[in-house]
């Protein structure tokens, strides 16, 4: 048989090439209506009073009071509500949506909504702690009595996922049912919130998911929001109706990756970080949502790739006047491992040693314990990859070379993993998984809500089961999932796919396979736990995660002298993903995601100011062009995992992690200072060189 | 009602602004963008619109003994393609926008646009580039630093029209233009600046330096170039603080989304810098 | 409201609209060529990108005025190419779609590239994609399918 890894070609070429793919907005209804947000205008306050214009035939006002069910949007820590009632608690709240047939008449309307509000003063430190968690390992607090100390802060900033497309859904009625078609990683996220805002039955909501173009997290729970917004008014005119932001919109009111404050405290014995203290916060914005999930991911990977035997960790979520914080590819590892690998390189510096070496010295082996006691059950890989990525980018000669004084070159390496799937027991606890396949003549249906956003899971899950089976992956039918006929496999999020659902998708492929004879049959599968996965959240101990993927980044980097412009040079990454379902997806996955991480480390700046974002377009927003990027270089380890298909791991998130923290060493290296935060603008640069630390 | 006309001689274009208040539009790249425009809406103009891109008289670049003449509706990559044209102002379109915008957007619509920002205006001010204006009774050349009256901000009345940008015909020993953007390529200056020099056996026999994005203005001064003409090139580089010392205090950038004034002014000089350890 | 007419995948079409709209609404709402589409709605991102006299130009600024008596050609146009195939099929072997939103546009400065420059050196293609903005790929492998595609596409443009 072949191997799997073997690359074919994607199943949805065509259609996307050629433009015949269907995205949100490229669905049109006849007699369908366009609806516009009416939003607020402060940052904090009480609504006194809203004036409506006198609305033209057609015309709709949807707001608090047309929500038969719940106003609240069902997330994992639901606090925010479908439509504010009265308060407002940051800028752009939405309040209402104006529905009707012309748009130009909408804007019309929308500029004649007046609004009387009760301001208050918006908060914009992080002084309100919403969540916070605290857990040690080994002596905790105790260790550091008596040793030495070194402590360093570091920051990173926003990051907006900025997908091409824009948020969006079509909704119409059908009978007793309604109907939702979006841009979306998650369909019953959202029909499980619509569920509960329209108060209705299971039967009676439907969600689709259209062609999704581009979603990196920033459509995993912000869709569930607009989704019950536009199922209300839906069930109020009973018309098609479509909701899809543009840009700015987008921009300025949908979630974006926590700003994060991380300070480390090492104590030293010697020669080697004894005990680490971790004090984290993270910026929520002004509802709770992802936060602490993403904040717990932060937490539990705050000794990076390292063991380290003594820990006294906590964090928080502050609760801001400002845009809500969510999902983003990463989810809370990004900011710790930007961090960490900073940390253990400066702590390294400080004490005089060679960074490789002492990083070396630390890595974490098969069987040491995790951050939360659990156990790295899997062979770790780390120091072959290292190798691996050392001699395929000539790192050492080119490290030492680039040492020179005004070299204004620099090369940095980062080593880091993400834990695949939910954390703890969120599998068996709250997504409860499952998969079905029918078996219907010659074809195989694969029925799972897992959506393809372009990381190439449709490709990837038609490819798994025609291969498991020896059939053509024509005869595996793999649809765009809609909740009328597939089951809850639960969200496309946390790198889970390929991995949890596409090992429930083989374990169900085997029975397909052993009862083949038979013509038409439906195979069920739900997702069952490994034994040895032990976790409590409240005391953070245990097995955190089934699995972990691992990666090595390198990034070779020149700063211009006189500008402190930073161009990437060249970049190399070897990960170990378990087994590459797809090699070429696999790239692509690790290209896109290492592009964004650098993008994260050097590029893309965000900021608001009292509660406003800043960089409203993607004209403001910068994000990498082909000019700003690189040739990449991507190889593969194979380390089966015996609970994913064919052994393979999460891939999506890795490839994002490790960018930030390679490009800020190389930068480091190329300025001869050090990075404290990202992203690491030329403007930063010029500060650094100016007054930063050798 | 936003009424549109759609000349296709200039003439026809001229009667029109004598007649009416009108929005010109040329490539559109930048006024759909400031006329706010909505998705399946119509383009947010504020008043009737006059696109002039279909006057092909006007799409025409040309040359005699002394002149480069760039017709107002040429596009910005027809400029940059075309061998006739200076070295410098190709080179600095080629760092303008993508392109997409080059096919369409026109050196006319980065002048009259009078931004801070304008990539084009450096490399213009130092050709010492001249704007012609027309109306249906008068043609009058105004040198680019006098059309840009300050942000937004230019020397044209409601029935003029700008219909050629003419620029000498100069050879440089060498000539430079940066433009420092927050990403390499497609995007808005955070500044830019632009240098030329001749040497005349070993003399500097004309110096041209101009900064954008540091000021309301394109700052050049010649004054200040005037001082190094008849100096050696190693003369001028022992004079290098000095020089910097000149353009200090014309430096005045602001804080923006974009950047802040501590890094363009820093970055400003260093490229000054950089342009006069360049002269050989 | 004015009578329009242009050259809009190699059929002339003629039609009443107000001339003060964008081409790309005119092109999805009026033509149902929903291929180019709004991703900045400002002339950064070059997903609504189609060949305006054989260039790239960006839909979402451009005038319908402009294209009046002008050939437009969008990727549904261009689609029943030779040239298309072959940078499809380049695109499909180096793995250069992904989310696919972008891939419209991408091909479109492809082909505009190419037809200017038919052996790009690495730096070239770069330039030539620079107004396209993809957050998927990192853009490597799509470098890559330009290089395939003028290979394999050798006499093509």
């Amino acid at each position: 048989m072949k191997d799997i890894s073997k690359s074919i070609n994607r199943v949805d070429n065509d259609e996307k090439a050629s433009g015949q793919a269907k995205y949100v907005a490229d669905i049109k209804y006849e007699g369908m209506l366009y609806a516009i947000t009416v939003r607020s205008s402060i940052v904090k306050g009480e609504i006194i009073n809203i004036k409506y214009p006198n609305l033209p035939e057609g015309y709709y006002v949807v707001d608090y009071k047309d929500i038969p069910g719940k106003n609240i949007v069902k997330v994992i820590f639901s606090d925010m509500p479908v439509f504010t009632e009265k308060t407002i608690s940051y800028l752009y709240e939405p309040i209402a949506l104006l529905v009707g047939p012309d748009k130009e008449v909408l804007n019309k309307l929308l500029k004649q909504v007046s609004i009387d509000y009760k301001e208050d003063e918006g908060v914009f430190d992080w002084v309100d702690s919403v969540i916070h968690y605290s857990f040690d390992k080994g002596d905790g607090k105790k260790a550091f009595s008596n040793k030495r100390i070194i402590e360093y802060t570091y920051e990173t900033s926003y990051q907006e996922q900025a997908y091409i497309e824009t948020q969006g859904f079509v909704g119409y009625p059908e009978e007793e049912k309604t109907t939702l078609i979006g841009s979306i990683q998650c369909p019953y996220y959202v029909k499980n919130a619509v569920i509960q805002a329209l108060g209705e039955t299971e039967d009676n909501v439907r969600v689709i998911q259209a062609t999704v173009g581009g979603a990196f997290g920033g459509k995993e729970e912000f869709p569930s929001l607009i989704g019950c917004q536009l199922a209300v008014a839906v069930k109020k005119i009973k018309k098609p109706i479509q909701l899809v932001y543009e840009r700015e919109e987008d921009m300025l009111v949908t979630t974006k990756r926590h700003p994060a404050k991380i300070k480390f405290k090492a104590a030293i014995k010697d020669d080697r970080i004894y005990a680490l203290g971790v004090f984290a916060g993270i910026d929520g914005g002004a509802t709770i949502g992802l936060s602490g999930v993403v904040l717990s991911r932060a937490l539990i990977a705050c000794t990076g790739v390292y063991t380290i035997d003594h820990l006294d960790v906590s964090g928080d979520v502050f609760k801001t006047n400002t845009v809500p914080n969510g999902a983003f590819r990463g989810f809370g590892a990004p900011q710790m491992f930007f961090a960490i690998e900073m940390f253990v390189e400066h702590v390294a510096l400080a004490l005089g040693k060679d960074v490789l070496e002492f990083k070396k010295a630390h890595l974490a082996k098969q069987n040491d314990f995790t951050s939360t006691m659990g156990i790295f059950r899997d062979p770790i890989l780390i120091p072959e990859m290292i190798e691996k990525a050392m001699e395929k980018s000539l790192y050492l000669e080119k490290r030492k070379e680039y040492d020179k004084p005004n070299s204004y070159k620099g090369i940095g390496m980062s080593i880091f993993f993400h834990g695949c799937g939910f954390t703890g027991s969120g599998e068996k606890n709250v997504i409860k998984a499952k998969v079905r396949l029918k078996k219907d003549g010659d074809l195989v249906y694969i029925l799972v809500a897992a959506v393809e956003m372009g990381q190439g899971i449709k490709t990837g899950f038609r490819k798994l089961v025609s291969h498991m089976l020896d059939i053509d992956i024509e005869r595996v039918i793999f649809n765009n999932p809609d909740t009328d006929f597939v089951p809850d496999s639960g969200p496309t999020v946390a790198s889970r796919t390929m991995m949890i659902v596409g090992g429930i998708i083989a374990r169900a492929t085997k029975e397909v396979k052993n009862r083949w004879q038979e013509n038409t049959f439906v195979v069920e599968k739900e997702y069952e736990q490994p034994d040895y996965i032990e976790y409590d959240e409240e005391t953070f101990k245990g097995d955190a995660y089934p699995a972990y993927s691992w990666g090595v980044n390198i990034v070779e980097v020149e700063v211009d002298k006189y500008s402190y412009q930073v161009n990437i040079k060249n970049a190399w990454s070897v990960y170990d993903v378990g087994k590459a379902i797809d090699e070429k997806i696999v790239t692509g996955q690790a290209d896109g995601g290492l592009a964004q991480g650098l993008g994260y480390g050097y590029l893309e700046v965000m900021d608001h100011r009292v509660g406003k974002i800043r960089q409203k377009n993607m004209t403001d927003y910068i994000i990498p062009t082909a000019m700003d990027m690189c040739p990449m270089k991507t190889y593969l380890f194979d380390n089966p995992y015996a609970f994913g298909p064919y052994g393979a791991k999460g891939v999506g998130e890795l490839s994002l992690i490790g960018g930030a923290p390679a490009v800020a060493m190389a930068i480091e290296q190329a300025i001869k200072r050090r990075v404290h935060k990202i992203p690491v603008t030329p403007e930063y640069i010029m500060e650094l060189i100016k007054n930063g630390e050798n | 009602m936003v009424e549109a006309f759609i000349p296709k001689t200039i003439n026809e274009c001229l009667s029109l602004l004598t007649e009416k208040d009108l929005q010109i539009v040329a490539g559109g790249t930048d006024v759909l963008i400031q006329s706010k425009s909505h998705t399946s809406m119509l383009i947010g103009f504020k008043k009737d619109v006059l696109y002039i891109n279909q006057i092909e008289e006007m799409k025409k670049i040309y040359e005699d003994d002394m002149y480069i003449y760039i017709g107002s509706t040429a596009s910005l990559e027809s400029i940059k393609d075309n061998t006739i044209v200076p070295i410098l102002l190709r080179n600095t379109i080629l760092e303008m926008a993508s392109p997409a915008i080059r096919h369409t957007g026109t050196l006319a619509g980065n002048i009259a646009n009078a931004s801070p920002a304008g990539d084009s205006l450096v490399s213009l001010y130092i050709l010492d580039a001249l704007v012609e204006i027309k109306s249906l009774n008068n043609t009058r050349l105004v040198f680019i630093k006098d059309f840009i009256k300050g942000v937004r901000r230019i020397d044209l009345s409601s029935d003029e029209i700008i219909t050629k940008i003419i620029v000498p015909k100069l050879v440089f020993t060498n000539c430079y233009f940066k433009k420092v953007g927050p990403r390499l390529t497609d995007a808005i200056s955070k500044l830019s600046f632009g240098g030329a020099y001749s040497v005349d056996g070993k003399r500097i026999s004309d110096i041209r330096i101009a900064f954008g994005a540091v000021n309301i203005f394109v700052v050049r001064n010649r004054l200040l170039e005037e001082r190094l003409i008849g100096k050696t090139v190693s003369e001028i580089k022992l004079m290098i603080e000095e020089i910097i010392s000149w353009y200090e205090p014309l430096i005045k950038p602001i804080d923006d989304q974009r950047s802040n004034k501590e890094y363009r002014k820093e970055v400003a000089l260093n490229l000054l810098r950089s342009f006069i350890e360049s002269l050989n | 409201m004015a009578k329009i007419s242009f050259k809009l995948n190699d059929q002339i079409v003629e039609f009443e609209s107000d001339l003060n709209r964008r081409l790309l609404d005119v092109l999805r709402d009026d033509f149902n060529l929903t291929g180019p589409k709004e991703g900045c709605g400002e002339g950064e991102c070059g997903a609504c990108a189609v060949l305006l006299n054989h260039e790239i130009v960006n839909s979402c600024c451009t005038p319908l005025a402009n294209v009046i008596g002008q050939e437009v050609i969008t990727i549904e146009g261009f689609s029943k190419t030779k040239r298309y195939e072959v940078i499809k099929n380049a695109f499909a072997n180096t793995g250069g779609v992904q989310c696919g939103f972008c891939t419209p546009g991408m091909i479109i400065a492809t082909e505009s590239l190419l037809n200017k420059n038919p052996h790009p050196t690495d730096f070239e293609i770069r330039i030539g994609l620079s107004g396209n903005l993809c957050r998927c790929t990192g853009y490597n492998l799509i470098v890559e399918a330009v290089k395939e595609a003028f290979k394999v596409g050798e006499g093509l443009w």
